[in-house]
């Protein structure tokens, strides 16, 4: 399918979803009751029309039609890299507060150097997983007196 | 008279050791910043935003410009010696800086990038110091009625930069009013897509946004390339870093004509530096009496685009800080910064605040001094920035950003959105959905629904209120006209290839 479509239904999708959980949000208690409700469900409405619009178009050109088109392309091999990154992330976030700044950024650093630079730099990746583990903290904690857990 | 005693009192403010400090410091982390590839002033700026939490507002916005400035002057460094952008407003930078180094003048190169640069910022500042109190006394005319359409039609503006990324555009616009839609409604207290969590009814930080949407997402885009990078040897050794007599002759011109261009296109809201100095390079190749030069290491070629994009980053700090209204993703992000530490930049700024506004306006002429420092002598010491692996970079800005998010609100929510932006502005970038508008929408959403609001509240709910009067009609149909704007021009452009007649040689 055609890039544009894509996004077109992604739009039209996100729009009509986001239209109705609008509908439904609580009313004002004080003045007019829809008040708080205009504004959202007006966003949704008109994203779901772009969406529609943007589908429309590109139907016109065929929607199948990848003639001059260039596809976004995904590699799995970059794709790994990536839900890696992403994965280590949602790990940092979960072990952030209970362990702590430091052993949790050493943790995340540290393993996201080896998966992206490489386990053969490992002396590399431990040396500026320390130093930047270190460094940050007390540039945030020390110099700037942001409390990190 | 006045705006002379007005910036006497803001070099009195931006010469404060504490205040010089950070000018000097936020224009080498801006250079530095600038110079790497995928972090723009803008990711910069979002990245280094905790480190202003604890500074006074006047002293937080010097730093931010210092930066802004650091990171223009900086962007070109990559070009002239990779050929790869810092930023993309460093881009035209690229056509004739880096066959000038292939040709053995880097060293010419890095000299006139930073002194058209140097001389297009400071232009543009004296400008700024002239435009900045008229433009902030006719916004004091301005109703909420007026400020909604101001913001209708900033963000119209960024959303139609060409016709086949319009109807994109504004969907990345709508759905960065629709992020500033989540968390309690500050009118009437009621919840909206909270989904019961406690920690989204402050809503979603639009630091948060910038740093997913610009940060992250670009760190995803990299790791794509990571594997099949290539390092490309970066040049260090340098000889006298300067240009000849003959090299300012030909650049002078060209960075005197197109500095006024890039002021003007900063100004507007949407257009950015990219295309000022696109512009630049495009007017000075067409005027040129050597065109056939220019992509070969013509010296005016790097000259233009460097004077015309930082004359571009002054001209568009004016409706930022005279309107409170940002025309580039870099001055929305410095806008939610003010409005973090309690400012409200606006018309207002320069009457409540003449210290911050005026202290600002004059550390632009003092950072200009000191990028043009550092870009000169320094340079050969900085762009070997340039030789650290990407592959040891991006983590590392993993890191810092999730610090930097944390810093804001101290919640552990903002590292999952920070995620999960990342993979949506990842997915606009692999589908060519412009991000500009996100940002700008997610920056000034929040005021832009207040200002709707109170304006139906004064009309009794009737929408005719947004045309009542000239500065509301003048901007709605300037809006409109930015929308149609793209799709006008091609219809000329069509017209004019039907008109032109193939007339066969006998």
């Amino acid at each position: 399918m055609r890039p544009n479509a894509l996004v077109g239904f992604a739009a039209f999708f996100v729009g009509i979803v986001y239209a109705i959980q609008a509908f439904h949000l609580p009313k004002a208690m004080l003045g007019n009751p829809w008040a708080p409700v205009y504004f959202p469900i007006g966003l949704g409405v008109l994203m779901a029309a772009l969406g529609l619009l943007l589908i429309v178009l590109e139907a016109k050109k065929g929607l199948r039609n990848l003639e001059g088109v260039k596809r976004p392309k995904f590699q799995a091999s970059s794709l790994k890299l990536i839900f890696g990154a992403a994965g280590l992330c949602v790990l940092y976030a979960l072990l952030f507060e209970r362990v702590g700044f430091i052993p949790s950024t050493l943790v995340f650093l540290g393993a996201l150097l080896f998966l992206i630079n490489g386990s053969k730099a490992w002396k590399l990746n431990a040396v500026v997983t320390l130093g930047f583990t270190f460094g940050a903290w007390y540039v945030f904690v020390r110099l700037f007196q942001i409390n990190l857990p | 008279m006045d705006v002379f005693n007005h910036l006497m009192q803001g070099f009195a403010v931006a010469l404060t050791p504490l205040n010089l400090v950070w000018l000097i410091g936020g224009s080498i982390l801006g250079t530095i910043l600038g110079m790497l590839p995928g972090l723009g002033p803008s990711t910069g700026i979002a990245l280094l935003l905790p480190m202003t939490f604890g500074m006074r507002p006047d002293t937080a916005l010097i730093a931010m410009c210092a930066i802004y400035y650091g990171a223009m002057f900086g962007g070109s460094r990559s070009s002239i010696l990779l050929n790869v952008p810092g930023d993309g407003a460093a881009v035209a930078s690229c056509f004739d800086g880096y066959p000038m180094a292939r040709n053995g003048q880097a060293e010419a190169a890095l000299a006139i990038s930073a002194i058209a640069s140097f001389i297009g910022g400071l232009i543009a500042t004296i400008a700024f110091v002239f435009v900045a109190l008229p433009v902030a006394r006719f916004a004091l005319r301005f109703g909420p009625p007026e400020y909604f359409c101001l913001m209708v039609f900033a963000l119209a503006a960024t959303a139609a930069i060409s016709k086949e990324a319009l109807l994109k555009g504004v969907i990345a616009l709508v759905l960065g009013l629709m992020f500033t839609t989540v968390g309690l409604d500050f009118q009437s207290g009621v919840p909206r897509f909270t989904f019961g969590s406690q920690e989204l009814q402050m809503g979603i930080d639009f630091v948060v946004v910038i740093i997913g949407i610009y940060g992250i997402s670009e760190v995803f885009v990299n790791l794509e390339h990571i594997a099949q990078q290539v390092v490309r040897p970066v040049q260090t050794k340098f000889g006298r870093i300067w240009i000849s007599m003959a090299q300012w002759k030909r650049s002078i011109w060209p960075i005197l004509r197109q500095t006024p261009v890039g002021f003007f296109v900063g100004v507007l809201p949407g257009a950015g530096a990219t295309i000022a100095a696109l512009m630049a390079y495009n007017n000075e190749k067409q005027i040129s009496k050597h065109p056939e030069e220019f992509g070969k290491g013509a010296i005016e070629g790097l000259a233009a685009p460097e004077a015309a994009n930082n004359s571009c980053s002054v001209g568009a700090m004016i409706p930022m800080m005279t309107l409170g209204v940002p025309g580039s993703g870099t001055t929305a992000v410095m806008l939610g910064a003010l409005l973090i530490l309690g400012l409200q930049p606006g018309p207002l700024l320069f009457e409540q605040h003449p210290d911050v506004a005026w202290g600002v306006i004059a550390s632009m002429f003092l950072g200009n001094i000191a990028c043009a420092f550092i870009n000169i002598p320094l340079a050969g010491l900085l762009v070997r920035v340039l030789a650290v692996p990407p592959k040891l970079l991006y983590p590392l800005v993993v890191v810092l950003a999730f610090l930097g998010v944390y810093t804001i609100n101290f919640s552990l929510m903002d590292f999952y959105l920070l995620v999960g932006l990342g993979f949506v502005g990842y997915l606009m970038k692999k589908f060519k959905v412009p991000t500009a508008p996100l940002i700008l929408a997610s920056v000034v959403g929040a005021s832009m629904e207040s200002s709707f609001r109170q304006s139906l509240m004064l009309s009794d709910g009737s929408l005719g209120i947004f045309f009542r009067s000239g500065i509301s009609n003048t901007l709605l149909v300037a809006a409109v006209l930015s929308l149609a704007w793209p799709f006008i021009s091609d219809w000329r452009a069509r017209k004019k290839r039907e008109n032109s007649v193939d007339i066969p040689i006998e």
